[in-house]
């Protein structure tokens, strides 16, 4: 039996048990979707619903995202990125700990369908995986996509595959990946304000505003949204590249500090944005000013909620 | 055509850089009048959406300033600010605006001297940078051709 | 409507005919990639549907209606000015048929005996739409299950499909018709030929089922079913569902104006976004993502066929199905639905 069949089964026993005994009133985890290459989050509140829960290496959302609101005692089964989510939704009083069952995950990276379809343009009908591999088959034809030619742009560079915080591991640690090192940020800040305002108006040109980056998040989570403020109207509703960006950046100077690359706003993006290059720039400044990382432990205190007398920031006279 | 004059909009806190502009203004110290004045309670009131606001309806410049740290009038209000301009200042630099658009300073209300000294460094930085015409938002600069 | 047929060596000179006088629009690129766009060419017919549908050229995501000035020294200067009707004449090769009949869907929104959208009516009525068949259908699409077809005629002028390295082609209008008549197609009887091909088509896509419980069912039964909650509570809210619905059609309306003038444009909007019906005082009637969800389902599959005569508002597509982030696919909630109204 391979590694996901494994962890498969021991999520199914776990969230049975946890279940029946009360621990919880709902698991949160993933079933197999209705169509290749996709997993959807399933809520299951039964032993028959367990069933269906699976673990494959198409599970891209981050499931903290259903915690906020909800008033029941969840078991969620937490990847190292929903892991870390969780932890900070518990540190910014979004759930209440006591609630929370964390079923991790060791994940060894989701794999991207963008970068499946460059691979293999044909309509694939089917999609099977063993643990380094994916079979993608349609109309006359079945190839091997090796996983790591093919893992998320996030996944690549995870420093936290396994839950670093978690009630309980579905199996042995994942080995680490090597840590984003921000290369391609650095060459990109080496160019001129021109050039960097063409890189990322070139990047949000397709944005149709539909906010799937914004609901997919789990930090995400204030009851009216910027974007939905009416007085006073902070942002157009039209299609303006200004309207648009002022998006972008305002979404990512919420997510700042807090986010936790797992990339559920690449996944829901219709358009295949890598909106998710605002929060790397933020990230990288957390990382040098303050040498943060969130959703490591409950103890924390996120960033902008404490200071230091002596905070660098020589840019201001 | 005339030469260009910028447009800054400044968000000063109340309690310092507003008194520092009064200051300076009773003291008979001459600065550009290149800037509106926003007054804020403190610099920590702040939201990144003010200052996209102002580039988006056109002005050229944007200057924030407050009290010195450890001087907060509310006792931390500028420091939490600051952990914000830090990310705003590098997200915005990063994203391409000139970082001479985009100014932050602590000038409390004894300093009328270096409130006009920063007046006039900020307007003529920004006269340098040209007028803003990449961050104004395009349905405004409404086409009257379209209408008449 | 009579048959014409396009042979591999008069392709080029087939599409030069097609844009003389009009833009030609056709989809260009392939997968994610795929979009109309203004050709003058031989078009690729290897793609398999466009990325967003085609209802953007009728409906642009922002579309300004009215604009003023205020300008002394400028004729006109505090009036409004209509900036309606500026539709050219196109026209639209490679649309699916599925797109095809989501447009017809809602041009009876935008234009019936109550009233007539001048936006919308303009780009509609000078367009003329030659659709094209599809031969093998798309793992996700469903259109026969939604009672349409992969060579559906519906809101169409002319239908084409690959034959031979050319065209096949039908006529389905008098304005497609005289199109094809000024091109070097050539007549000939394909019925036997496209009968036989839409046949195969409907059989590739699998069975048909669950739709005609939910016809059949009370309204009021669907509305008050138990899954509603279920069915809605992986969804994010994001709305991208609508966004690449063919018969999605919402809209918000936003004035916009600064010290010279202003504009009044419209915008798509979503329902699966609180914003959607938030009332000035603060009420809400669709308060919770439940109520959005069953909104959108039930528009679909229940308030649409009443109010069009029993033509779904879903025509098989399956682009919401491949977007939505949740993978909540509207094949399983009609099918949830069938069975919770049994």
């Amino acid at each position: 039996m391979g590694n996901l069949e494994t962890i498969t089964q021991k999520i199914r026993e776990k969230a049975k048990s946890l279940l029946e005994s009360g621990q919880a009133e709902v698991v949160i985890g993933y079933r197999a979707g209705t169509i290749p290459l996709v997993a959807a989050p399933f809520f299951a509140r039964s032993a028959a619903d367990c069933d269906q829960l699976v673990w494959s290496s198409f599970a891209r959302l981050n499931l903290a995202n259903y915690l906020p609101n909800r008033t029941e005692k969840v078991a969620l089964v937490a990847k190292g990125c929903d892991a870390r989510s969780a932890v900070g939704q518990v540190v910014e009083n979004q759930f209440p700990k006591e609630n929370l069952y964390l079923l991790g995950v060791p994940c060894s990276g989701l794999v991207d369908p963008a970068q499946v379809a460059a691979k293999e343009p044909r309509p694939i009908q089917r999609a099977t995986e063993s643990d380094d591999a994916i079979t993608i088959s349609g109309q006359g034809f079945s190839v091997d996509i090796k996983k790591a030619e093919v893992l998320r742009r996030n996944c690549r560079t995870c420093a936290h595959r396994t839950p670093t915080v978690a009630n309980e591991l579905t199996g042995p640690e994942a080995p680490a990946a090597k840590p984003d090192d921000f290369e391609d940020l650095k060459t990109l800040l080496a160019k001129t304000p021109a050039e960097r305002l063409n890189h990322f108006k070139d990047l949000i040109k397709d944005c149709l505003r539909c906010y799937a980056c914004r609901n997919a998040c789990p930090l995400c989570y204030c009851p009216v949204c910027f974007v939905d403020e009416t007085r006073p109207q902070w942002l157009g509703k039209s299609t303006d590249p200004m309207d648009t960006m002022t998006f972008h950046l305002l979404r990512g100077l919420h997510c700042a500090g807090r986010c936790t690359a797992c990339g559920a706003c690449e996944t829901a993006c219709p358009v295949n944005i890598k909106v998710r290059e605002f929060n790397r720039v933020l990230d990288k400044t957390v990382q040098e000013n303050w040498a943060y990382e969130p959703g490591l432990a409950w103890e924390q205190k996120p960033p902008l909620t404490v200071f230091q007398p002596n905070d660098p920031a020589d840019f201001i006279k | 055509m005339s030469e260009f004059e910028p447009k800054v909009v400044a968000f000063f806190c109340n309690w310092c850089t507003y008194g520092a502009a009064d200051l300076a203004g009773v003291s008979r110290l001459d600065y550009p009048p290149n800037f509106r004045v926003v007054r804020l309670p403190c610099t920590g009131r702040l939201n990144p959406k003010f200052i996209m606001e102002a580039f988006k309806r056109g002005a050229d410049g944007v200057w924030v300033s407050g009290c010195h740290p450890g001087d907060c009038h509310y006792i931390a209000g500028n420091y939490h600010a600051r952990r914000k301009f830090v990310l705003l200042h590098s997200l915005l630099e990063t994203i391409g605006v000139e970082p001479n658009r985009l100014r932050f300073s602590w000038i409390s209300s004894a300093e009328a001297n270096k409130f006009q000294a920063m007046a006039r460094d900020v307007i003529e930085s920004v006269r340098a940078c040209g007028p803003n015409l990449t961050f104004r938002k395009a349905n405004l600069q409404l086409d009257l051709a379209e209408v008449a | 409507m009579p048959e014409y047929l396009v042979k591999e060596s008069s392709l080029a000179s087939f599409f030069q005919a097609l844009t003389q006088g009009r833009r030609l629009l056709a989809p260009q690129g392939q997968g994610d990639n795929c979009h109309l766009e203004v050709s003058t060419g031989p078009v690729s017919l290897d793609y398999a549907n466009t990325h967003l549908s085609p209802k953007a050229v009728f409906f642009p995501q922002t579309e300004k209606l009215l604009a003023f000035h205020k300008l002394a020294d400028k004729p006109k200067p505090h009036q409004y000015q209509d900036l309606g009707d500026k539709a050219e004449p196109t026209v639209i090769f490679g649309i699916r048929p599925c797109d095809a009949k989501g447009l017809s869907i809602s041009n009876k929104v935008f234009q019936n005996d109550r009233f007539t959208d001048p936006y919308w009516k303009g780009k509609y009525e000078k367009t003329l739409k030659i659709g094209l068949a599809c031969l093998s259908p798309s793992p996700q699409c469903f259109c026969a299950a939604m009672g349409g077809s992969p060579f559906g005629e519906v809101g169409l002028d002319v239908l084409a499909y690959p034959k031979d390295k050319g065209l096949g082609l039908r006529t389905l209008s008098p304005a497609g018709e005289e199109l094809i008549e000024s091109t070097s197609a050539e007549k000939a009887d394909l019925a036997s030929e496209i009968q036989d091909l839409a046949k195969k088509a409907i059989e590739a896509q699998g069975p048909l089922d669950a739709y005609q419980a939910i016809d059949a069912s009370k309204l009021m039964d669907l509305y008050q079913a138990k899954h509603w909650a279920n069915t809605a509570e992986p969804c994010l809210g994001c709305g991208v569902c609508t966004f690449f619905c063919p018969t999605c059609h919402c809209f918000d309306l936003q004035d916009e104006a600064n010290d010279l003038g202003g504009v009044r444009m419209r915008n798509w909007d979503t329902c699966m976004s609180q914003l959607f019906t938030a009332h000035g005082s603060g009420h809400n009637p669709r308060p919770s993502k439940v109520e959005r969800v069953r909104q959108r389902f039930m528009h679909k599959l229940k308030y649409i066929p009443i109010k069009q005569d029993g033509v779904r508002g879903c025509t098989g597509c399956g682009r919401c199905v491949v977007m939505c982030p949740a993978n909540i696919d509207i094949r399983s909630v009609a099918a949830t639905m069938a069975q919770a109204s049994a």
